[in-house]
């Protein structure tokens, strides 16, 4: 195990023991929050509000330099978006993935393909006997991601959403890996983390690894009741506090985001 | 024999000493020449040489390399006597990384199909025609080859590229790596290369009494008579050299030393 | 200080010699060294000629310290070492003018490993001295040996290098010395040995 690491005695009682879920009615449900230390890992379901969760999550922003938002879906306009909707602060930091990939991917595509239907220039070849080396467009992420996260400091805040980018990619064998390393950073330094994870096309293997690690299970669910859409939280893994595992149902409304309706302790 | 300027003008001078007294004044301009060999029998360092004779003569020369990064090829060029650098600065010696090309190209595949295949031969000859260049070695087409995964393909892709450049009059060295050159055996991994191309030169080894002699042998070459005789060469700073193999000292070599 | 007299018959049939000649020269097992410093002797510094040594009956190590016992610059001289790769630790040598042949049976290796050594010499004349078709005729089958010596003879005769030969015509193949005979323009018979 790592070495104890020494807090200032000031942060201790600036930050708690717990940290807000960026929602206050589900503070108010799981004892005032997510305990500091703490990694959740949440099963969504698509259109069942996690990204937004997600987003929500980060904007208690307690140091914004200490907090970080990766994202592997959307883009930067869409998150500065979503951050001016709510009013949550922008100066933390956020990393798109997704978007960085594809516009590496697609740069290297289009080039691609002008070359084979035009044909080489003579600057271009003058370029390519120049070039010894295969350019590196397939980026290993999941270490910078780890990097990233590891290089947080105490109490940070970090969410990554989603893990599918790199089970996609990935020896989903690395990821987990991956993932055990950023539950310890962040029990070590008192952090919180966040990973989403979509359940379509999830082993259940990896599924089952995941929730062992986790400090915190959520699975973010969505349902239609006649012609509406319910949806919901469950928390199905609160380490050293069974008493906070229920199911929330939860509305997403225009002035605090996501909004919980009912609670239903799971016996 | 007889004087090799008598030919000089259909001909591509290679300026491998002794090779081109053994094709009667060199290859026929435009063919596409296999040459053939067990691994670590002089294949790239004859390539390197055929274009650095040929830069000597003032002809831009191109030599696509997947067998080795460029880096290193660039390296070792350097150990000819009759190199210099002069030679890559003003642009007569051109050696492409096929892995970079592929990149290009968006062919970091394993299998190409036609579409591919294509644009392949249409960038060989994009860059050959662009920088008029005359001598091409490709180092080597095996391992293109294993990428074009139906024997049609390869034919096509040799035969549509051996085509192009012919008219383009670059007379071309494409590398095939085999197993044994023995005499059954073949002189290229699909069968399809020997039968396309112009002409073969087979690079091996020859055991006698526990030791390896280094041999070249033209097998066959359209477009001039040639001596079909084994030669012992041996890989020196000034070139391949080259003297006929003793004939009672041509014992054949042991088969498939080297596995599959 | 020297240990014999060089025998000035030998320079003395030399100035007969061309540069397109190839000599046999023929000696006993006894005298071999005082032949050929003879016939080498005149060569580099009458003629002020340069050349390749092949050495095949003893390590060119051997052979230079003999020269520099008697006193005599071999510098000139590249050698080409036929036996000493077979010796483990034989090609660690304090010369920088020997060259390794792996064996005696790589016949063609060494016709190649001459040419390329004259090549990159600057000397204005050369020779070749084989040193020696009896100890080839050991590792090598007579026909090869005879059909070897044609081709060696005529490079080199083409290039206008001389060739001189050393020869023990008592331990060579039949076969051999006839063919010798035959290729051979110039005789330096010393296989009689006289004991003094
Ligand atoms: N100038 C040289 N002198 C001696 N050996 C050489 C020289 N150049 C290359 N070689 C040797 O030739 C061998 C193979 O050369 P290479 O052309 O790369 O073979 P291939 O491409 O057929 O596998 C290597 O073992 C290398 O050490
Ligand atoms: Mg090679």
């Amino acid at each position: 195990m790592a070495s104890e690491f020494k807090f200032d005695k000031e942060d201790e009682k600036f930050f708690g023991s717990v940290g807000s879920f960026g929602v206050p009615k589900f503070d108010n449900e799981m004892h005032g929050g997510v305990p500091r230390g703490f990694t959740m890992i949440a099963f969504t379901e698509t259109g069942s509000g996690s990204e937004l969760f997600a987003k929500q999550f980060v904007s208690p922003a307690e140091e914004a330099e200490n907090t970080l938002y990766i994202s592997t879906n959307e883009g930067q306009a869409e998150i500065v978006r979503i951050f001016n909707k709510y009013s949550w602060p922008l100066d933390i930091n956020v990393r798109t993935i997704g978007e960085e990939y594809n516009s590496n991917v697609l740069e290297k595509e289009l080039l691609a393909s002008r070359y084979r239907l035009e044909g080489f220039r003579l600057e271009d070849i003058q370029r390519l006997a120049q070039t010894r080396f295969v350019d590196d467009v397939t980026q290993d992420y999941l270490t910078e991601v780890t990097n990233e996260v590891m290089a947080l400091g105490p109490y940070f805040r970090a969410v990554i959403d989603s893990l599918d980018f790199f089970l996609q990619r990935e020896d989903p064998a690395r990821v987990v890996a991956m993932v055990r390393m950023l539950q310890a950073h962040a029990q070590l330094y008192r952090g919180l983390v966040l990973i989403s994870v979509s359940t379509d096309g999830l082993s259940p293997l990896i599924k089952q690894e995941l929730a062992s690690i986790a400090d915190m299970v959520l699975s973010f669910k969505v349902r239609t009741i006649g012609t509406d859409f319910e949806t919901s939280m469950i928390v199905s893994k609160f380490r050293n506090a069974p008493e906070n595992l229920k199911i929330l149902v939860f509305r997403v409304t225009p002035e605090e985001g996501i909004t919980p309706e009912t609670v239903e302790r799971i016996a | 024999m007889q004087p090799a300027g008598q030919y000089s003008r259909d001909r591509c001078i290679t300026g491998v000493h002794g090779l081109d007294e053994i094709l009667r004044g060199g290859i026929p301009y435009g063919s596409t020449v296999l040459a053939s060999g067990t691994c670590g029998s002089g294949k790239t360092t004859l390539g390197m040489e055929f274009l650095v004779r040929g830069a000597d003569a003032g002809e831009a020369c191109a030599h696509f390399t997947a067998t080795e990064p460029s880096v290193k090829l660039l390296e070792n060029i350097r150990q000819f006597k009759f190199f210099d650098v002069k030679m890559v600065d003003s642009g007569l010696i051109n050696v492409f990384d096929m892995d970079v090309l592929y990149s290009w190209l968006g062919l970091e595949k394993s299998s190409f199909d036609l579409d591919d295949v294509h644009s392949l031969i249409k960038a060989i000859v994009d860059i050959v025609n662009t920088i008029g260049v005359t001598r091409l070695v490709i180092d080597s087409v095996t391992t293109l080859c294993y990428k074009i995964k139906s024997e049609q393909l390869i034919r096509d892709f040799l035969f549509t590229l051996g085509k192009k450049l012919a008219t383009l009059g670059c007379t071309t060295i494409l590398i095939a790596e085999i197993t044994s050159a023995t005499e059954n055996a073949h002189w290229s991994s699909f069968g399809v290369e020997e039968a396309i191309a112009d002409g073969i030169i087979v690079l091996g080894d020859v055991e006698r009494m526990g030791h390896l002699l280094r041999f070249l042998q033209v097998v066959k070459m359209r477009g001039t008579s040639h001596s079909r005789a084994k030669h012992a060469i041996e890989l020196t700073p000034l070139g391949v050299m080259l003297t006929p193999m003793l004939k009672w000292g041509a014992v054949s070599d042991t088969h498939n030393r080297w596995g599959a | 200080m020297k240990m014999f007299d060089l025998d000035q018959g030998i320079a003395d049939q030399l100035t007969e010699v061309s540069l397109n000649s190839a000599i046999q020269v023929r000696c006993g097992n006894s005298n071999a060294f005082m032949v050929t410093a003879s016939t080498l002797i005149p060569l580099l510094q009458a003629f002020e000629m340069g050349g390749v040594y092949i050495s095949a009956s003893r390590g060119a190590a051997e052979v230079i310290q003999g020269f520099e016992a008697i006193g005599v610059d071999v510098s000139h001289i590249q050698f080409i070492d036929l036996v000493s790769s077979g010796i483990l630790g034989g090609t660690t040598v304090p010369y920088s003018n020997v060259h390794f042949v792996d064996s005696p049976i790589m016949l063609e290796s060494v016709l190649l490993r001459t040419l390329y050594i004259l090549k990159t010499t600057d000397n204005e004349r050369n020779f070749i001295f084989l040193d020696s078709v009896n100890s080839l005729a050991i590792y090598n089958e007579d026909r090869m040996l005879a059909e070897y010596l044609h081709t060696f003879i005529n490079t080199f005769r083409q290039q206008e290098v001389l060739t001189v030969i050393l020869n023990v015509p008592d331990q060579t193949p039949p076969l051999v010395l006839s063919n010798l005979d035959l290729y051979c323009t110039d005789l330096i018979d010393r296989g009689q040995v006289v004991i003094h």
